[in-house]
């Protein structure tokens, strides 16, 4: 088996099919984003809108692709790294747990989608996730998968759980909150280990905090992940500082979205 | 009211454990290490074959179960240094040449097609292997001496059978022709040759020896 | 058969072809007994999947393009969608033309919870001429309007499986397992 095994090669069965960056990012009317198109002026994610319970289920989706991509990353991360001459064997047995995570992630979406009245494959996949943690320094591949994705999914959970809450739906309140603090424990995961693994090399911090700025851009379509009202997907402060980041580093995020969201078409 | 001064045995009457076991704080190092080395190499391969299977129920079967080899592997690192072996490392290495160029084989695959290959190599070869090799150490090990490495391979024991189990039946469930069969027998039969030639995974006598000295003749 | 009339003829945002649609809406028309010309707007820009009614003799109807999409290939032309999404809207305008929808609120007066139970009340007939389905989607849609109770899911099966609800019967069910 290879060492890096390229997005383009990652199996599926026939349901799934796979829309590229390309086509995504080409769309005229905007890129899909939260369950909605980054086109339009998305509004918060409530129940309460017309299209609320269609947006869920579509994000819900999203999230289920999210998470076998996010197996697949962590997978690939106890696989192409040599031990002790790349990474320490602590590292791999983290993301080897994340692995079991991330398959009960799977399970529980797949149950969500059910829940939902979703079938799987319904709607496209993008392979951006699991192009991040295809980043040849595991250092980079950590800090863009567990701090920027693995932290946006810390928001999206948070958004869902309220969503749940709101619908008075227990299922999948109950099952948000028990992945939310999944998502927290990945993220302090890539926390802690950019901080051991660049304790002496300022370079390469700087380098993997640039990745993450990165991949943080690329999932931040017209801002739609911030801390205004009405913002789609909240950005959730206290779960992100619990896994690690900093007031600064949140500051960052936010601010990056709300450019983002100026600079988004009318 | 209970009277406390009356003596009891250290043993109770049901507690059968005796002292003496078969191996000495040297060997049974040497053979957490190989342990620890054969289920580092099991669940990188397991998480690297996450994305290469497209089967949707194996796929999620593999993420978990590479958590499950880790965690023996931890729990075997863990074991090493109070088996006076503080450079973990030293000791985490193959049993031999064989049971590397093993290894090398069953994660060999990666055609998507090649699931069936992926699974026999693990669930048939591989695991059954693991099983017997930790029996035999459980068994043979003084239960009073080595306990901390009987409670762990009791732990991992568990995990295994249940791995075997979920695995086998996934191979099970995949096999629907005569040709798929083949495939399955044909890997396994390789595989096996291999593993033969390493003598298990820690090498000759990892099971033990079943035979007996022919007596001379008179 | 009815003569449907598609706009725009060509699109420039989505990979959408007017005369497929046309026969689309035609088929699904002729199932449900029109015979009268329809007139089908398409806002190509839009990915959502809104929909709606903006004239009900002779018919008009307006829709996102994202309503007659494939989702699982974003900008490519659905047929299974198109005919959920035209199916209920058609569907609808029989009902309203049988006399038993003559105490149903306008279209646009109508709250989320009313549309929700109407539209099970629609598809579920639509599933059983083979024409839409998504019975879960509907049934999830449902709740969030009604709760995700017994009663609730109760209530939708009854939507679902009756062939002729009028209007007083399906606000009866609606605001009963509000209540409730």
């Amino acid at each position: 088996m290879r060492k890096i095994f390229p997005a383009e090669e990652l199996a599926r069965d026939a349901r799934f099919i796979r829309q590229t960056n390309e086509q995504r990012l080409g769309d005229p009317r905007g890129a899909r984003v939260a369950g909605g198109s980054s086109g339009d002026r998305l509004a918060k994610l409530t129940p309460e809108l017309a299209n609320g319970p269609d947006r869920a289920r579509a994000l819900m989706h999203g999230i289920f692709v999210g998470e076998i991509q996010a197996l697949e990353g962590a997978g690939r991360t106890c696989w192409d790294f040599e031990l002790d001459e790349e990474v320490p064997l602590a590292l791999k047995l983290d993301m080897a747990r994340q692995c079991w995570d991330e398959a009960r992630h799977c399970e529980i979406s797949v149950s969500l989608a059910e829940h939902m009245g979703t079938e799987l494959g319904e709607f496209a996949e993008n392979g951006l996730l699991y192009e991040a943690a295809c980043n040849p320094d595991p250092v980079l591949r950590l800090t863009g998968v567990n701090r920027a994705l693995e932290g946006l999914a810390i928001d999206v959970f948070n958004t869902m759980k309220e969503f749940g809450n709101l619908a008075g739906d227990p299922v999948l309140e109950f099952c948000e909150d028990w992945m939310l603090a999944d998502e927290v424990t990945h993220v302090k995961m890539g926390s802690d280990w950019l901080r051991r693994l660049t304790a002496n090399d300022k370079e390469r911090l700087d380098k993997a905090l640039e990745f993450q700025k990165i991949v943080d851009r690329l999932f931040s379509f017209n801002g739609f992940r911030g801390e205004d009202d009405d913002s789609p997907i909240q950005l959730t402060r206290r779960f992100r500082e619990l896994a690690g980041f900093s007031d600064d580093e949140i500051d960052e995020i936010a601010d990056m979205s709300r450019e983002a969201r100026v600079e988004a078409p009318s | 009211m209970t009277d406390i001064k009356r003596p009891r045995e250290p043993f109770a009457p049901w507690d059968r454990r005796t002292l003496p076991g078969l191996f000495d704080v040297e060997e049974t190092a040497k053979r957490v290490g190989n342990y620890k080395w054969l289920e580092i190499k099991l669940f990188e391969a397991l998480g690297g074959w996450v994305a290469t299977v497209p089967e949707l129920d194996v796929k999620l079967r593999l993420g978990t179960h590479c958590y499950h080899h880790a965690w023996h592997a931890e729990l075997f690192d863990k074991r090493l240094p109070e088996l006076r072996e503080m450079k973990t490392e030293r000791l985490t290495v193959p049993a031999n040449d064989e049971i590397a160029t093993f290894v090398e084989a069953m994660t060999a695959p990666e055609d998507a097609h090649m699931t069936i290959e992926k699974l026999v190599g693990v669930y048939r070869v591989l695991i059954p292997h693991t099983i017997a090799a930790y029996t035999y150490h459980r068994n043979a090990t003084s239960e009073i001496t080595d306990m901390p490495t009987v409670r762990i391979l009791d732990f991992i024991l568990q995990d295994e059978f249940n791995d075997w189990r979920e695995g086998e039946m996934l191979i099970q469930s995949m096999l629907e022709s005569d040709e798929e069969v083949d495939r399955a027998m044909t890997h396994q039969a390789k595989l096996e040759k291999l593993m033969l030639a390493a003598g298990g995974i820690a090498g000759p006598g990892s099971i033990g020896d079943p035979y007996v000295e022919a007596m001379e003749d008179n | 058969m009815s003569e449907i009339s598609v706009t725009p003829k060509s699109f420039e945002m989505v990979f959408y072809d007017s005369a497929v649609i046309g026969e689309v809406v035609g088929e699904v028309a002729e199932r449900l007994g029109f015979s009268e010309p329809i007139v089908l707007e398409i806002d190509e820009a839009s990915p959502l999947g809104r929909s709606k009614i903006t004239a009900y003799d002779p018919v008009e109807l307006w829709v996102d393009g994202g309503a007659l999409e494939n989702t699982q290939r974003p900008r490519h032309f659905g047929k299974q969608r198109t005919r959920d999404t035209i199916g209920r809207l058609l569907i609808r305008i029989l009902d309203r033309r049988s006399g038993r929808f003559d105490d149903a609120p306008a279209d646009d007066e109508l709250s989320l919870s009313q549309f929700a139970a109407w539209d099970a009340h629609c598809v579920g007939r639509l599933e059983r001429l083979g024409i839409g389905g998504q019975r879960k989607r509907r049934l999830y849609q449902f709740r969030n309007r009604h709760g995700f109770t017994d009663v609730a899911d109760e209530a939708f099966d009854l939507l679902w499986d009756s062939s002729e609800l009028n209007w007083p019967e399906i606000e009866r069910i609606s605001s009963e397992c509000r209540a409730g």
